[in-house]
């Protein structure tokens, strides 16, 4: 469903939860073996530090003890329309999968308007994806300001990011938030737009991010019963980044939120679609070869930080 | 009129049908015959009945009221002793010497009420009558539905009729039923003639129908008549009350979530009366006072109508609804929804073996939701569905063996997929989408004819067209990747009043019915419907949100064929028992499924996320009903399949419907212990609903990611569904202290709900764990199993009447 409309319906029924009859209980549940797939996990971007590119094997669905198995081996190159070439290596001493490229100085992967191929080789089979690198607004500031509580959340303070959409339609953005310099990891914090609005049908364009996107920096902490705590205290800083992402990403990560994001209780209701497998840009170049999951994207990325002091 | 506007083709085909049925009904023509016509009431208060027999031994034969109570039967001239019988009510027989043509209205009295009323299940639940041609038919009256326990205590329509055979629901709390393998929004839901495009209150736990101002309910499953169409599974008949003509009277009733209170009565003795019924919750009241947050879960209704008799010829009437769901949290955030409807009929005696109804009648269901962050942080979306109908309906009565239905019906929609404002920041943005427009149209003829005394046909056709009107824009989408998202090629735009796509069909329909002997029977159907407006809904059960959307250049109208068979018998001559098996299979092209993560919500290109295939749906329904003596009720039981075929799903392979169950049994006995006490139970045993499960996890960006290598749907089903519920009737003392009878009547009514607190599953869903992930550990996954109500739900409610 539009996640503009999910979004309105999960904040109030999170709010109502508590008087509501229904009951949600963790089981379990015996799924039956399968096999693995190939991963290709391709977020790369033009900021000037190491750039990875992790190749894994899908695991089964409850296997909450490994780490998924890396896959070595494997040649893993990104070319773009100008003709160059950056080769991602191989870490030879640990071979967990991860491939990474280093950008020399004034070198960038990731430069608006630029189309990137990914190459993957591995056990005789090639996989390949493409990408058009977008363009970013900048940040123009980061507030923070103290809401009383209302239902079961307490009062806190939440942050915004100022910053205006970039003028034509169709930019899709993926905002990223680090937490006293740790990434906000988890599905309900994932928060990207289009244009200045939340999905592909808004009319908000060039103008300033709308509020449920803007607001959604604020991490979203729990404590050990699951119940919300003030996110941000005294001292927090929190530092926002927007990431250039292709209309494809836009649409991937709706599709991971659809199957991530979930709030449980009467929320079903609204939001029970079927399990369903989110998309790909890779394809293998056999079309009859191994399946392959994974997803290709280069961002070109602006940023901006703030600490939180109260006294 | 209407006529001109078909194909010429089709309009001359029509016209030879009306008069192929009037040369085979041509018995009518040899000797000297007379019509006996008029409306037969409740002498009490003046409500016409539906469905009563008039009946005539010598003539081995007999005909029902219409839904407007009105009859007319044709006989050779001669002597004889009418019978006029209703349940419920005491026969009135007439004799007649018939001469000349005569209008006979009959008052019947209804039998001692204080009791007999809540015997349960007087009328032919099941639809196992082994007389009457209808097949794929419950008939439920009020008072059944009135016996049966109900959730919170609440009397309630949609729920009694997950109790019949062929009928389900995906869960508790789901808007709507399932009829043999349908959706919910192949359902058409009539009130009083205006169709319902959401009949849920609270999310689905209680319907819209206020029970106080209900007539008469018919469900049609099957052998469909042609002056119903539209929609390819069933048709809920709702018919209301007309309003006491005799006498006001105040019903009314107190429960745990909302308080009724109906009031009707005479505008003029005998020529006019009102009916107002009205509901209110008040959960959210009392939620308040509990937790001392303050939200709003609130509905309220108020359903209306009025008739007034012209002469004896002419009587009209107007009802109204209107109902709204508020579900919010202050002023800055809130979400409601509701219906509102108007029908306007007018009956006439055109001759007295003529009778016509004309509805002209408006509906509409809207949702608002709106967010006030502050003065310059606002979102607001509405959006709707009108329906503008008119519907001239014709009745001839050419003998007792012989009647002709035939009609047209003009229905304009108007459909607002989303109109949004919001203001970001202090800018206001318009990201409205584009209207839509169309018009449906069809005419039907039928005939029913009792070709021997053994063997009887009803026949009919129905030919509708629909055309997708502008102003507004076609957009042409590619042919991708099936079950991917569809990209726009290119769009058109066309102004108001041209057509930008059109469709048409013929809609034959026909049923048959043998007579092994008085007791047994056999039936069989055939009908055709076609469906132009579909309701997207991708959820496990459907909700408020939920939009309807016209057939358009890339949408395709849903046709669904239909065959039933069944045996109908009863048992014992006195009809102590009735059983009946019946058989579906039911095949369906351009059934309507989703991509993944399609958009259906405010996306101008909702097209571009939709995905058809075909429908297949069958089954086997068994059917017994204890109908006299103390012990009165039914077991029903379903064994059925539903399955879609769609490219990109499930590898374009069949997969079971959201709403498949396998096995649908159901349980109701009703026990009078004494005049005061009456104590009903219920089972219900389902299959639980399909579902998807992974077997794989991804991670991507470090995010969990489920994921199904055998790319299935629905290939899993939830445990079992069961649920016993019990209720316990007492009625108020009929006596004062000294002995005198009272005016008012009272009973309290006792309930429990999920007696034994099963937690059935309404879904089952996957999640990384929600704790904050620290890097290079492995992520932790969880399983979910939600049930809507996990608990047993007891209830209290006080009724009155005076």
């Amino acid at each position: 469903m539009g996640i503009q409309l999910k979004f309105w319906t999960k904040f109030l029924l999170a709010l109502m939860m508590p008087v509501l009859l229904a009951c949600d209980d963790e089981v379990d549940i015996m799924l039956g073996s399968s096999t693995a797939v190939l991963n290709i996990d391709a977020w790369v971007n033009n900021k000037s530090e190491l750039q990875t590119i992790k190749l894994t094997l899908s695991q089964p669905y409850f296997e909450n003890d490994q780490l998924p198995p890396g896959v070595s081996g494997a040649r893993v190159r990104i070319s773009d329309d100008a003709g160059n070439w950056y080769d991602f290596t191989e870490n030879e001493r640990t071979r967990d999968g991860s491939y990474t490229w280093m950008p020399a100085t004034g070198e960038q992967l990731g430069i608006p308007g630029r189309t990137y191929q990914l190459i993957v080789d591995y056990q005789g089979e090639t996989f390949e994806a493409t990408c058009r690198a977008g363009r970013v607004p900048p940040i123009d500031s980061i507030t923070y300001k103290f809401e009383e509580g209302r239902g079961p959340i307490e009062d806190e303070y939440r942050a915004e990011f100022w910053g205006n959409d970039l003028v034509g339609k169709g930019d899709t953005y993926w905002i990223k938030t680090y937490k006293n310099g740790k990434f906000i990891n988890k599905a309900s914090e994932i928060n990207i737009a289009y244009d200045a609005g939340i999905s592909s049908g808004n009319g908000f364009d060039g103008v300033p991010f709308i509020s449920p996107v803007r607001g959604k920096i604020t991490p979203n902490e729990v404590d050990s019963d699951g119940q919300r705590e003030p996110s941000i205290i005294h001292r927090d800083s929190l530092y926002v980044e927007i990431h250039s992402i292709s209309l494809a990403a836009f649409n991937y990560l709706n599709e991971v939120i659809d199957q991530t994001d979930k709030i449980g209780g009467l929320s079903e209701l609204f939001t029970s679609t079927p399990m369903a497998n989110v998309s790909t840009n890779l394809a293998n170049q056999n079309p009859k070869g191994s399946s392959v999951v994974g997803f290709f994207n280069v961002a070109v990325v602006s940023g901006k930080g703030k600490r939180l002091f109260l006294f | 009129m209407l006529i001109n506007k078909l194909r010429p083709h089709a309009a001359h085909c029509f016209i030879l049908f009306i008069l192929m049925v009037l040369t085979l009904s041509g018995g009518a023509f040899g000797q000297a015959r007379y019509t006996i016509s008029g409306t037969v009431k409740d002498s009490t208060n003046g409500e016409t009945l539906i469905g009563a027999s008039i009946l005539s031994k010598e003539a081995k034969t007999g005909t029902a009221t219409n839904s407007y109570g009105f009859y007319s039967i044709t006989l050779p001239v001669g002597q004889y002793r009418i019978e006029f019988t209703s349940v419920g009510y005491s026969t009135i027989v007439k004799n007649i010497d018939l001469k000349a043509n005569l209008q006979i209205d009959v008052d019947l009295p209804s039998k001692v009420q204080s009791l007999q009323e809540v015997k349960i299940v007087d009328k032919s639940v099941g639809g196992a009558n082994a007389r009457n041609i209808e097949m794929s038919v419950n008939r439920l009256d009020i008072k059944t539905i009135q016996k049966l326990p109900a959730l919170l205590g609440e009397v309630d329509i949609v729920k009694s009729l997950q109790f019949l055979p062929g009928v389900s629901q995906v869960g508790e709390g789901s808007s709507g039923f399932n009829v043999r393998g349908g959706s919910v929004g192949q359902n058409l839901v009539l009130l009083d003639e205006a169709p319902v495009y959401n009949s849920s209150h609270m999310l689905g736990f209680f319907s819209v129908f206020n029970p106080d101002a209900v007539k008469d309910v018919k469900l049609y499953k099957g052998a469909i008549p042609s002056q119903f169409g539209g929609r390819t599974s069933a048709v809920l008949d709702v018919r209301l009350k007309e309003g006491n003509m005799k006498k006001t009277e105040v019903e009314g009733g107190v429960g745990f979530i909302f308080s009724r209170l109906s009031v009707q009565g005479p505008l003029v003795k005998d020529k006019s009366s009102f009916l107002i019924a009205a509901r209110r919750s008040y959960i959210d009241a009392v939620a308040s006072a509990v937790t001392g947050d303050k939200f709003g879960l609130n509905f309220y209704d108020v359903t209306l109508k009025s008739n007034y008799i012209i002469n004896d010829k002419n009587r009209v009437y107007l009802s109204g609804f209107l109902g709204r769901d508020n579900f919010g949290l202050s002023d800055d955030a809130k979400f409601n929804w509701g219906n509102k409807s108007a029908t306007l009929r007018w009956n006439s005696l055109i001759t007295n073996k003529l009778f016509s109804n004309v509805s002209a009648i408006f509906s509409e269901y809207n949702y608002n939701l709106a967010f006030n962050q502050d003065a310059n942080n606002q979102y607001a979306w509405h959006s709707s569905i009108a329906n503008y109908v008119i519907k001239p309906d014709f009745s001839y009565f050419i003998s007792a063996r012989s009647e002709i239905k035939f009609g047209f019906e003009g229905s304009y929609y108007r459909f607002n997929p989303s109109n949004t404002k919001g203001i970001t920041n202090g800018e206001p943005v318009d990201n409205s989408l584009e209207r839509k427009y169309a018009l449906e149209m069809a005419a039907y003829a039928s005939h029913q004819w009792q070709v021997t005394p053994r063997l009887e046909i009803q026949y009919g056709f129905r030919f509708s067209r629909f055309n997708y009107l502008g102003p507004g824009t076609a957009a042409t989408y590619n042919d991708t990747i099936p079950g991917k998202r569809r990209t726009v090629v290119r769009e058109k735009h066309y102004e108001r009043g041209q057509t930008i796509a059109s469709y048409q069909n013929p809609e034959p329909r026909f049923s048959l019915k043998f007579g092994i002997d008085d007791q047994k029977s056999v039936k069989a159907s055939y009908s055709r419907t076609a469906q132009y407006v579909q309701f997207i809904s991708n959820t496990t059960a459907s909700n408020p949100l939920n939009v309807w959307t016209p057939s358009t250049n890339n949408l395709k109208p849903t046709v669904a064929d239909q065959y039933t068979l069944g045996y109908f018998m009863t048992i014992g001559t006195t009809g102590m028992y009735e059983a009946s098996v019946e058989t579906f299979y039911k095949k369906s092209v351009n059934e309507v499924d989703y991509i993944n993560g399609a958009e259906l919500l405010s996306n101008k290109y909702l097209e571009g996320d939709l995905l058809s295939g075909k429908g297949r749906a069958y089954g086997l329904e068994l059917y017994l009903q204890k109908k006299k003596g103390d012990l009165t009720g039914w077991v029903s039981y379903t064994l059925s399949r539903s399955e879609l075929k769609i490219e990109g799903i499930n590898k374009g392979n069949w997969y079971a419907a959201r709403f498949d169950q396998t096995h649908n049994l159901k349980v109701v006995g009703s026990y009078t212990i004494n005049p005061q006490w009456s104590a009903t139970a219920d089972f219900v045993y389902t299959t639980g609903t399909p579902t998807t499960y992974p077997n794989q996890r991804i991670v991507s960006q470090g995010y969990l990611i489920p994921y199904n290598s055998n790319e299935s749907r629905n290939d899993i089903r939830v445990s079992s569904y069961h649920r016993l519920d019990l209720s316990i009737r007492m009625e108020g003392n009929p006596l004062r202290r000294n002995g005198v009878p009272r005016k008012n009547r009272d009973y309290w009514v006792f309930s429990i709900y999920n007696v034994y607190g099963r937690k059935n599953t309404f879904s089952e869903y996957f999640l990384q764990s929600t704790q904050r992930v620290t890097a290079n550990t492995p992520l932790q996954a969880d399983a979910h199993r939600v049930a809507i109500i996990g608990t047993m739900v007891p209830s209290v409610s006080y009724n009155f009447k005076f």
